[in-house]
């Protein structure tokens, strides 16, 4: 009886043993291809299909111009799928991806140091925006690439029904928000409309990043440097208390619809208000103006910049860098490839859309193209002049992800508990951001 | 003819592999090999990574237990045990007691019935993500809201139910009960289906009440059902995570956020791989000593 249940055992032992054999020699014999070639270069982008077309358009131009072969891979999850690639010790080539991320992929040695100087062009991309790439041992780590600034999107035809005027403080913005939300602006008699659109929730920290404007207007910073690569935490200060404060009292415990219903919830996917358009105002990003365009239409909105705070109208700037991916041994290629991307040809080409796909540039780096002028728009201009006289970027250097993360989950739950104490709130949350600070080494 | 004599020793290691051992094994061997492959690699994997600080690029680093210290001693994760025991238990309890009376309500033949059946089912075989949807439209904070709609017929409301946190919790747990209600329904229906019809009619002639045929007939009669459906809510209950993170994210102020909505946050928003590899093992060990305990609690319970 024993016998034959240790006869069996062992007949389990030996099938696993081989499946084991069989699974490791199948992970061994797959290899990934494609890197051998020198002057092909495995290029990948944070993009949907829509904006894939349009830097396909961008690569066969630069392909075209240099002979220098280009393996793009629009990548959705590219954070995931880079982590996996950075397992097998093979990056892409070059990758274009969003700004805040250069710290976090820097800390884990995914990225290769830019000499500014090595890009042809470069003199043509401002200091302001070399200044957003640089890490934290002070080399640049990134090429900038295309830049955004966050506006207020208005509807002018409710502020024309109710005979206001666009709002350009914190007080007249948050008295058309109660107009809005109270004097029937889309005449249908009920109370159905809001003030302003929020997404509020925690979630991928989103209240810090629709917040971060306004606590820049405060005056507030969520971590300060102090110009030797070390950093403390200033969300205890009494602007950054004062700011949050205001932001509580009025946006969120005081008077009903000022912001949309779900606020603390919403995150930018399920805060559809105003293009549903039953919201007026969205402090947001200008990508949304092609969205806006299509379910709102043109003539129903503006575009205005930020109501300014007690310290400003700083909004909230972002964007995509020109990575290069560490050890791939192809640095010619890539400098050549990074200096069309920069230039005036390779912006303009990023920046219009045909077949009504979605432009890749949206304020470009290059500082000899006008954003409103390449686009025939306008309201582009109002975006750059907010990128470029009046907007701060989240700090580039620290890998901001937790940084930002704990923000918002302290954000999102001041905004909720009415009764709750600011300042004692906003301690803990300073002593948290510290210890994210420690973690790296750059606490001051 | 000498090379056909096998000697005892060969015999064994023949027999070891004799056709009778190892069919069965052949016949197991796809589905060992997708479950090894894609389970149990998986699994070892990331009880590996939880020892580590995680860089896939650089290396990792090897760190001892701090990551499960890290992650034991964080107050969010430590909230997090909370709002998951309670989510988890009154999930459970009212999803088995729904399931429990609508397997009751819609027994039987009837063609009518099986229709119903299916419509009740439908919510467990839909998306998650879907029905998340659905319900963020239904708890819709306004009077326009489903819900809210009808609490404005009475004059009540409107109720804040996802941004309010000392609802939301409750908010979620209604919606998962909605989820898997009707998932307790069929297991419960087949348990329900072979209890002995003769009790019943026995039961019937003693005169009994309601309540005393379910307490003394129907109950004993589904326990093996009750029992399955107890261990998979147990597991379920505890790692909920889709649920609240199609509906709140964890939010408002982290009054939702389970032990698993606060790995993935670890894991995928801050890049900390391996704190998020300690939390999974510690989900994994505290489940696994549950289901344990719910087994060891139903055999004692068969023997007695």
């Amino acid at each position: 009886m024993g016998d034959r249940r240790r006869r069996r055992r062992l007949a389990a032992a030996a099938t696993v043993a081989g499946l084991m054999f069989g699974t490791v020699a199948c992970g061994s014999g797959s290899d990934s291809a494609g890197s051998g070639d020198p002057n092909t270069l495995e290029v990948w982008t944070r993009s949907n299909p829509d904006s894939a077309a349009t830097y396909d358009r961008v690569f066969a131009a630069f392909t075209k111009k240099t002979g220098i072969k280009i393996d793009y891979q629009p990548v959705i999850n590219f954070d995931q799928q880079l982590q996996s690639r950075a397992s097998t010790k093979d990056l892409p080539d070059v990758m274009i991806n969003d700004t805040a991320l250069m710290g976090s992929y820097q800390s884990q040695g995914l990225l290769k140091p830019v000499d500014p100087a090595s890009i042809a062009g470069n003199d043509q991309i401002t200091a302001k925006s070399w200044s957003s790439t640089v890490g934290i041992d002070g080399k640049h780590y990134g090429i900038p690439y295309s830049r955004q600034a966050q506006t207020l999107m208005i509807r002018k035809d409710w502020l024309k029904k109710l005979g206001l005027k666009a709002p350009t403080t914190w007080q007249q913005m948050l008295s058309v928000a109660r107009a809005f939300a109270t004097e029937d602006p889309d005449g249908d008699g009920k109370a159905d409309t809001y003030g302003m659109v929020v997404p509020g929730s925690s979630q991928s920290g989103y209240a810090a990043w629709w917040g971060a404007s306004f606590l820049w207007q405060g005056g507030a910073k969520i971590i300060e440097s102090d110009g030797k690569g070390k950093y403390s935490p200033a969300m205890d200060s009494t602007a950054a208390v004062n700011t949050v404060t205001w932001m509580k009292d009025n946006l969120f415990c005081g008077k009903k619809g000022v912001v949309q219903p779900g606020a603390l919830t919403a995150v930018t996917s399920t805060a559809t208000n105003f293009q549903d358009g039953n919201a007026g105002m969205y402090m947001t990003g200008p990508y949304n103006i092609t969205t806006f365009d299509g379910t709102l239409g043109k003539d129903k909105y503006e575009v205005i910049p930020a109501p300014a705070g007690p310290a400003g109208s700083d909004v909230l700037a972002d964007g995509e860098n020109v990575y290069f991916g560490a050890k791939t041994g192809k640095t010619k290629q890539e400098q050549a490839l990074g200096a069309f991307l920069v230039s005036a040809e390779g912006q303009r080409i990023a920046m219009t859309s045909v077949d009504g796909h979605q432009p890749v540039v949206r304020i470009p780096v290059n500082s000899t193209l006008d954003a409103a002028k390449v686009r025939g728009d306008a309201r582009w201009s109002v975006v750059q002049k907010a990128y470029e006289d009046s907007s701060e970027q989240f700090p580039n250097a620290p890998d901001f992800a937790p940084i930002k993360q704990d923000t918002a989950d302290s954000l999102n739950s001041i905004f909720t508990y009415c009764g709750g104490d600011v300042r004692s709130q906003l301690k803990e949350l300073n002593d948290t951001l510290a210890g994210d600070l420690k973690d790296q080494d750059l606490l001051k | 003819m000498t090379a056909t004599v096998t000697t005892p020793a060969a015999r064994r290691v023949f027999s070891v592999f004799s056709r009778k051992a190892v069919v069965p094994w052949l016949f197991l061997a796809p589905g060992l090999l997708l479950a090894l492959v894609f389970k149990f690699w998986p699994m070892a994997k990331g009880i590996w990574l939880s020892f580590f600080h995680v860089r896939p690029f650089l290396g990792d680093q090897w760190v001892g237990f701090e990551n499960y210290s890290r992650v034991l001693t964080d107050h969010r994760f430590q909230d997090a045990i909370g709002h998951t025991l309670i989510l988890g238990i009154g999930q459970s309890a009212g999803a088995i007691l729904l399931g429990f009376v609508l397997a009751l309500l819609l027994e039987g033949q009837a063609r009518s019935l099986k229709i119903i059946r299916t419509a009740v089912f439908l919510p467990a075989v839909t998306a998650t993500a879907v029905v998340g949807e659905l319900w963020r439209l239904m708890y819709y904070p306004t009077s326009d809201g489903l819900l809210n709609s009808g609490l404005h017929l009475f004059g009540l409301g409107p109720v804040q139910f996802l941004d309010n946190p000392n609802i939301a919790l409750y908010s979620t747990m209604a919606m998962s009960i909605w989820i898997w209600a009707p998932y307790n329904m069929v297991i419960m229906l087949a348990g329900l289906a072979g209890v002995d019809r003769t009790l019943y009619e026995a039961a019937a002639m003693d005169g009994v009440s309601l309540w005393q045929r379910l307490r003394y007939v129907t109950l004993p009669a589904i326990r093996p059902a009750l029992m399955i459906v107890l261990t998979l809510a147990t597991i379920r209950g505890l790692r909920v995570f889709t649920e609240v993170y199609v509906l709140t994210g964890g939010g408002p102020a982290g009054s939702t956020d389970v032990w698993m909505t606060r790995a993935y946050t670890l894991g995928f928003t801050r890049n900390d791989i391996g704190g998020a590899s300690a939390a999974s093992v510690v989900l994994l060990c505290v489940t696994l000593l549950l289901t344990v305990t719910v087994n060891y609690l139903r055999k004692r319970g068969e023997a007695r």
